[in-house]
Order: structure tokens, then sequence, then C-alpha cells
């Protein structure tokens, strides 16, 4: 390709240099954590100094990567701390905040795509704004209707329950869209041909929209197994904390068992982190879709 | 074509059930009233025996004591059906006296209690701190007398005993339960409902099938009957207090006249006040009745008032309720509805499930926190109901009245005010504003280097890159804290290697506000690249090859074409980036938590504070009402200006 003179591109070497400083940054506090994970200590700092360190030891302590690498700190995170007991606390009010979030999203999302009813289009503004709503305004009710008038402090139900209703806008709103796409002829030749409207719905439209679905239930797991300060306020008992809740119990206040939540954090975060490669290009589409369109 | 019912039926079927709901929600009113005044009554006999018999102790344990098993006996002695009684003194853990039927033999008092016994001895100890703490506080916080539920129905009570001042035991008894029945009566609730009903049946006639004439009549047949029922409801909970107070004052002569005799066979001095025997659980005396055990008409007018016209008013409400429902069946608004839920049935059922939680756990939570923001709710009072603790705009005017932002101290140096809503506001707007910037700018750069084109590794890149964004937050907040952590923290280590020294972060306002920032723009600049990223790599070549062709410089190529496409996908990802960082509970929370002194607080963080560590939760509602405003008006200004920018 010719080049016109005044067209000087930056040579490569400093595009590359730029990329790999930006990159340390990006990847230091993850294998700091690694590094933290595998000390098998329970220290924050990498390496104990000498009490008049030279400039290689303090080199030494910034480096990511442990003095005797081993996995006594996963070993004994899930043994002798209730931390096992956390993460199967998490994955129950994820699943369960996964199942019912699918099937009440579905339900709406159809009625929403589908039929033209009194109410519409004020239900379709009412999801949107709340979604506007802060956190902490709904949590001092929240707090007073679930702890105090349904009894349901420190119970995975209660919290599944605020964390449905937390999702249920967006999942919502993303499945009404996609039902948009699917043509309406299939489920008119359906009904032609005698299928009540129940079994349209379980057999046709939800089959169709399988990837919908997919990414709705991932964003509601996500939504489960992350959240922090909602479960930190409702689950008083130790042994009913999420996983998140166990993790800053670790190094919360006075606690300053950073082996433990270094370990603990890589086991909450794999799944995560799998889900998310798998999904990003569908989460960065299903934010901005709404803004970009015309 | 719809049959239309005539006007009259649906008048009469509204009317019918409008009259229904309002006599029947009054009478239930009325029950529960009288349900109260009777279970009250259990205990003010209760508590005027109690504190009879606490002032016999309180006397006969002055100088010269001669032993209080004596006076106990005594007591039950001469005034019959005197429950049990027992005395428990704190110095010695001792129970002093007994006239309970499992003390007697070994277990006679007086004698050191047993350890079984622990709970009487903790009761104690309950009641003297309870003394104390509201003599400290000045105010009437802990009840002071104990009042529960026994388990065979009775009551069991315990009040503390005073001696110079302090408390140094408590009497306690265990009343035996006393079988009520008081319904109101239910035929004359059935008449109230049933004449309305059937005169209008009569009147109706004569109405015809003018609308507002069948409107009026059944509206005015409705409000008299209820009206009458009111009236009804006053003389019930009229003679209720009366028979109350009466029996109050009975007991209260009945011991006056006991005790001067029982304390004169204990050789106790005498001088009783039977006016402080009727009192609160706080031993604030009610003042009704006099020292000889006469009644003032006067105060008891205001106690009849005090159990009437709450349920006066709240019968006005349910009036207010019921003709709402009798204009909504009688004008047909309820059979529009009914057709309408009819027509639409199927997809009212599927949205039935979502909505109802909705409604239940977002729409009904955010109007209650609305709600809540006029009062001053605190974690005291949660079980008051709100118009107690209705405080109207207080809230609001305290959080946006209050320009006290620094004031000068004794020295001339400047003190910030960092609990002052403008500052918070102020912090939050320059916390976003240097996010998102940062976001911005390193994230546009980024997708820049990356979609050069023959760029070695861009894959590799790319991935390692957006691992910041996968880390869930709390955990990334978390591993920040540890990095700035003074004395053991990485980032202190590698100032340290620079022969710098080690820094405080959140010691400062600065330094803390920095810590935060490193750890947000560390999580967000990966959504901007791959939001620039994708748009970059969604513009055609040949543009950019035709823009070469007419001479263009690579200046004027990115200010023509680049930026110009980044524009759509970028100013959606600002604008929802703007409200995340504004919003950035998890960052601030965990990593600054606000230090020092609340100074690096934004906003949604501080209304976390003033809810759940300080516990004052309608002034938190006001403060997270005023923030959902803020983002309401950046909303709306923001769809107006993409909407303009659209347009050009």
């Amino acid at each position: 390709m010719a080049r016109s003179r005044r067209e000087e591109t930056v040579p490569h070497w400093l595009l590359h240099a730029v990329l790999i400083v930006v990159t340390l940054i990006a990847v230091y506090p993850i294998l700091w954590v690694l590094t933290i994970a595998f000390s098998g200590k329970q220290s924050l700092a990498l390496v104990d100094l000498p009490a008049v360190p030279t400039a290689a030891d303090r080199l030494r302590a910034v480096v990511p990567w442990p003095d005797h690498p081993n996995a006594t700190n996963f070993v004994s995170v899930m043994k002798d701390q209730p931390f096992a007991r956390w993460l199967v606390n998490g994955a129950i009010v994820a699943l369960a905040t996964t199942v019912l979030g699918i099937f009440l999203a579905c339900t709406a999302g159809y009625a929403f795509s589908r039929f033209r009813f009194p109410g519409r289009r004020a239900g379709l503004m009412s999801f949107l704004v709340s979604q506007m709503f802060p956190g902490v305004l709904t949590l001092i009710p929240l707090y007073i209707i679930l702890v105090k008038w349904l009894g349901l402090g420190s119970t995975r139900t209660g919290l599944v329950l605020v964390y449905t209703t937390t999702a249920i806008p967006f999942c919502v709103w993303m499945l009404k869209g996609y039902f948009d796409t699917i043509p309406k002829d299939l489920e008119e030749a359906a009904l032609i041909d005698g299928a009540s409207a129940p079994t349209i719905f379980l057999r046709i439209v939800l089959p169709l929209a399988k990837p919908a679905i997919a990414v709705t239930a991932l964003f509601c797991f996500l939504t489960g197994w992350n959240e922090f300060i909602l479960a930190a306020t409702l689950m008083d008992k130790e042994n009913m904390y999420t996983a998140p809740v166990g993790l800053r119990f670790f190094v919360g206040g006075f606690s300053q068992q950073w082996g433990y939540f270094a370990a603990g954090a890589i086991i909450v975060s794999i799944p995560v982190v799998a889900l998310f490669f798998y999904l990003q290009k569908y989460l960065v589409s299903g934010l901005t879709a709404g803004g970009v369109k015309g | 074509m719809r049959k239309t019912r005539p006007q009259g039926f649906r008048f009469f079927v509204g009317l019918a059930v409008a009259s229904a709901l309002a006599i029947g929600l009054a009478y239930a009113l009325l029950a529960g009233e009288r349900r109260q005044t009777e279970s009250a009554r259990d205990q003010r006999l209760a508590v005027v025996r109690l504190r009879a018999l606490t002032e016999a102790v309180e006397i006969s344990t002055a100088p010269g004591e001669t032993g209080l098993q004596p006076l106990l006996i005594e007591w039950k002695a001469r005034l019959k059906d005197s429950p049990p009684a027992r005395v428990i003194v704190t110095q010695g853990i001792r129970l002093e006296a007994s006239t309970f039927p499992q003390d007697v033999g070994e277990k006679a008092a007086p004698r050191r209690l047993a350890r079984e016994e622990k709970p009487l001895f903790d009761q104690a100890a309950r009641l003297r701190a309870a003394v104390e703490t509201n003599r400290s506080e000045g105010a009437q916080r802990v009840e002071e007398i104990e009042v529960a539920r026994t388990p065979s129905g009775g009551l069991g009570l315990a009040a503390p005993i005073e001696k110079e001042g302090a408390v140094v035991g408590m009497v306690q008894m265990e009343t035996v339960s006393v079988a009520h029945a008081a319904h109101p009566n239910r035929a004359v609730a059935l008449l109230y409902f049933a004449a309305p009903v059937a005169l209008f049946v009569l009147l109706s006639g004569v109405a015809g099938e003018r609308k507002w004439l069948l409107a009026l009549l059944a509206a005015v047949l409705l409000v008299g009957a209820l009206a009458r029922y009111t009236q009804h409801s006053r003389t019930v909970l009229e003679s209720d207090q009366r028979g109350l107070v009466t029996a109050v004052a009975g007991e209260i002569r009945v011991q006056a006249a006991a005790l001067p005799g029982i304390l004169a066979a204990v050789s106790a001095p005498p001088g009783i006040h039977p006016e402080t025997w009727d009192s609160d659980l706080f031993r604030r005396p009610r003042g009704i009745v006099s020292a000889d055990g006469s009644v003032s008409e006067e105060s008891l007018r205001g106690v009849i008032d005090s159990s009437a016209v709450p349920v006066e008013k709240a019968i006005a409400g349910v009036g207010i309720l019921a003709l709402a429902v009798l204009s909504f069946l009688g004008f047909g608004g309820a059979a529009h509805l009914w057709a309408t839920l009819r027509k639409h049935r199927e997809a009212y059922v599927y949205i039935t499930p979502a909505m109802l939680g909705m409604i239940v756990l977002v729409f009904f939570p955010f109007l209650y926190g609305v709600a809540i923001s006029f009062t001053d709710q605190t974690i005291y009072t949660t079980s008051k109901p709100l118009t107690e603790i209705w405080t109207g705009l207080t809230n609001y005017a305290q959080i946006l009245g209050d320009f006290h932002m620094a004031r000068r101290a004794a020295d001339g140096a400047l003190v910030f005010n960092y609990l002052n809503f403008y500052w918070t506001f102020f912090f939050t707007v320059v916390w976003t504003v240097s996010n998102v910037t940062i976001g911005v700018s390193v994230g546009l750069l980024l997708a820049l280097i990356l979609n050069t084109p023959g760029l070695a590794l861009r894959p590799v890149y790319r991935v390692l890159l957006i691992l910041p964004w996968a880390v869930p937050n709390y955990i990334t907040a978390l591993i920040w804290k540890g990095m700035f952590h003074q004395q053991f923290g990485v980032i202190n280590q590698m100032i340290q290697i620079f022969g710098g020294q080690p820094v405080s972060w959140f010691e400062k306002p600065f330094s803390s506000f920095v810590t935060a920032l490193a750890t947000n723009g560390w999580l967000s600049f990966p959504f901007m690249m791959v939001i620039s990223l994708g748009a970059l790599q969604s513009i055609p070549a040949e543009i950019y090859e035709a823009a070469r062709v007419e001479g263009a410089t690579r200046w004027q190529q990115f200010k023509a074409i680049t930026l110009p496409s980044l524009k759509p996908a970028l100013i959606p990802a600002i604008i929802i980036s703007v409200v995340w960082t504004f919003n950035m509970f998890n960052i601030i929370f965990l990593v600054t938590e606000g230090e020092p002194a609340s100074s690096t607080e934004i906003l949604i963080t501080q209304a976390y504070k003033f809810a759940f560590q300080k516990y004052r939760y309608g002034y938190a509602a006001a403060y997270s009402v005023v923030i959902f405003l803020i983002l309401l008006v950046y909303g709306t200004v923001q769809n107006r200006a993409t909407r303009a920018t659209e347009a050009i």
C-alpha cells in the first residue's frame, strides 16, 4: 500500500510498549491475589521483609510470585472455615433466582410482546423507571417488610425474592425484544392446527427464544451470585452468609485473613470470569442497544 | 352488544357491598378496641396490686426491719384472691420472701436463690438497669415494670424496689388468667348493615332511573348508617372505659383500706400513697384516681376520648373507602373493569406473577420509602404508625437547607463539614466526572491502539485487558483495599523502592479519593475500550481509503471519520457509565469506607450510613429521595440531549 509522506504512523514498538505497561497494570492485582492465595499464609505482604530491607528485598516484595507455592489456603478455607457453606448458600440463592427470574420474565415478556391490553405501556414504562430507584431508598422498606413483617430476615427465600425482582425489569425488556423478532405466523399456523395458547407458548415460542433465555438465565445467576449489599444487610446470621458477604467477613473490620480471602475470591471468580467471557458480546449489545437505536 | 343493567340495580349492589365493607370494618375496629381495653384491664388491676405491695415492702424495709415474709403472708391472708408474690433482693442474691406454693419447706424464704432460679435474679438486674438508664438519660425509654403472659394465660409482673433512691431488688407476682367474652353486639352491626339496603330498595322506586339521584340516595343512606354506628361505638367504648376505671378505683380502695392494718401487724410505719398505684409501665401515675379512691369526671372524659377518637377517625377513613367502592360499583366502573379483564384474560394471566412481585418488592417499598422520608423514623420507632412520627418536610429542610459546609477552627484553619449534603454532592460529581474521564480516555486510547492494522498479539492483549471488567467488583474493591494497606500494601512497597515514604492513604481526603479513583479506573476502562473497539471496527476501511485519496491528514481523518462514527456508540456508553459511577456503592463502601471522617462518601453510601449505621431511617429515606430526583433530572435531560444529537 502506498503511503503519502504526511501520513506518519506511530511505530509498532511504541504501541507495544504502551500496551505492555497497561496490561501489566490490568493484570497485576489479579496476580497479586493469586500470589496470596497460593502463599499458604494469611499475611497481606507478599514476603516478610527483614528489619533493614535492601533495594533487592523491596523489589522482591512487589513481585507477584509466592515463596513456596502451595494450596493450603484453598484446602483450609473450604475445610476449617465455613466458606463451603457460604458458597452453597450463594449457589442456592443464585440458582433459585435464576429459575424464578426466568419463569417471571418469560411470561411477562411474552405478554408485553404479543398482547395489546390496557396498561401495557404503563407496565413497560414502570419497569424502566424502577431501574432508577436508588437501592438505599427501597432497602429500608424492604428491610422492614422482609425482616419485621414477613419474618424472612437471614433466610435464603427472602434474598431470592429480592434478587428476582431486582433482575426482572432488565430481563423482561430483553426477552420482550427477542419475542418481538419471532414471526407471529408460526403461532397463527399452530392456532389453526388447534394448539391451545399455553401449548403454543411452551412448545413453539420458548424453544425459539432459547438464546435469549440463556442470556437471561446467566444475567439472573450473576445478579444473585455477585450481589453484596442486600445480602450484607439482610443476612445477620453467620451461617446464612452468601459468598460475597463471607469474603468481606475475612478482611472487613479488624479481621485480616487475607489468605482465606484470596483463595475464596478465586473460587468465587472462576465461574463469573468464565461466564463473562462467554457472554460479553451479549452484555455489550444488550446494555447499549436501547441507546443506539434510532 | 352487552345488555346494560338498570341503574338502580347497580347502585343496590354497590350500596350492599359498600355497606357490608363499612359496617364490617367498623365492627372489627370496635372489637379490636374492646379487646385492648379488656387486656389492659387485667394489667391495670395487677399493676395496682403490685405497686401497692411494692410500696408496703419499701416502707417495711425501712430501718429496724423485721423481715418481709410476715408482710407477704399477712397481705395474702387479709386480701382474698391476692396472687402469689416474691421479693428478690439483689444484694446476696436472696429470695427475701415468697408466697408461691412451691417455696415451702426446704425452699421456704428467706434463703439464697438456687442456680435454676437465675432468671429471677436476671429480671431484678434488668429492672435496676432500666431504672438507672431512664434516670441517667432523663427520659422514659425502658419500661420499669415488666409484664409478660405466663404459660397458663395469666400475667407475670415485676417491679423494682427502691430504697433511698437506689434499686435494691424487685417484687414479682403471677396472676391467674381471667376469661373474657367481650364481642360487640353482632345483631346491632347486622341491623346497621341491612337498614340502609332495605331503605334503598323502598326509596329507589321513587328515584326511578335517574343516576345522580340514586347515587345521592345511596351515599346518604351509607353515611347515615355509618354515622349512627359510630355513635353506637362511642357509647360502648365509654361504658367499657367507665367500667375499667371503676374497677381500678375499687381495687385501689380495697388495697388502701387493708394496707395500714397489714403494716401495723408487721410493726412497720404507716404512710401510703394510693394515688400513685395506678401507673403506666414507667411507674408514672396516670392521675385518674385520687388517694381516696375517687375518680375525677374530667380526667375520665380524657380517657374515654383517647379510646374512642382513634376508632372514630378510623371509621371515618372506612367511610371514605366505602363511598369510593359505592361509586366504583354504582357508576359502572367495576363492570367496565371486569369486562376488560375478561377480554384480555390471557395477557393478564401471563403478566400477573411478575407484576405482583414487582408491586410487593419494588413499587410498594419505593412508595413506602417516600412516605418514611416525611417522618423521623428511627430503629426504635419502626413499629409506630407513620402518622404518629410524621414530620412533614423537616428532613428535606435539614438536608437541603444546611449550608454550613465549612467553619473556621480556633486557629483559623478551615474545617469542612463532610456530613453536609452539598459537600457530598460536590464530591460525588467530582468522583463521577473524573472516573468517566479516565475511563473514556484510557479506553479510547487502548481501542485506537488495538485497532491498528497488523499489530501483533492483538487477541492476547484484548483478553488480558478485559480481565478487570470480568472480576466481580466487590472483589476488586477488597483487593485494592489490601494493596493500599499502609504497612504491608504493595503500593507503598513500590513507593519505597524509589526511596519514598509510605503513605497513609486513608488519612487525608485527597489520597483517600485517589485510592477509590485508581480502583474504579482499573475496573471501568475495559468497558469503554470494548465499546470503542466495536465502533471502530464497524467503520469500513474504504472510507479512510477515500479520505487518503483526497489527501486528508491522519488528524483530519480522526476528526472527520473516527470521532463521528464513535459518537453513536460512545454517548450511550458514557450516559450509562455516569449513572453506574454515580451509584458505585461497592467501591466507596469497601475501599475508602468514607474515611477520613466521611469526606469521601458519595451520596449513595452516605444515605446507606444514615440508615444502617446511624439508624435514622426517615432522614436516610429523604436523602435517597433527593438522590432519586437528581437521577430523574439527569435522565430527563440526557434523554432530551441524546434526542437532539440524533436529530443532527
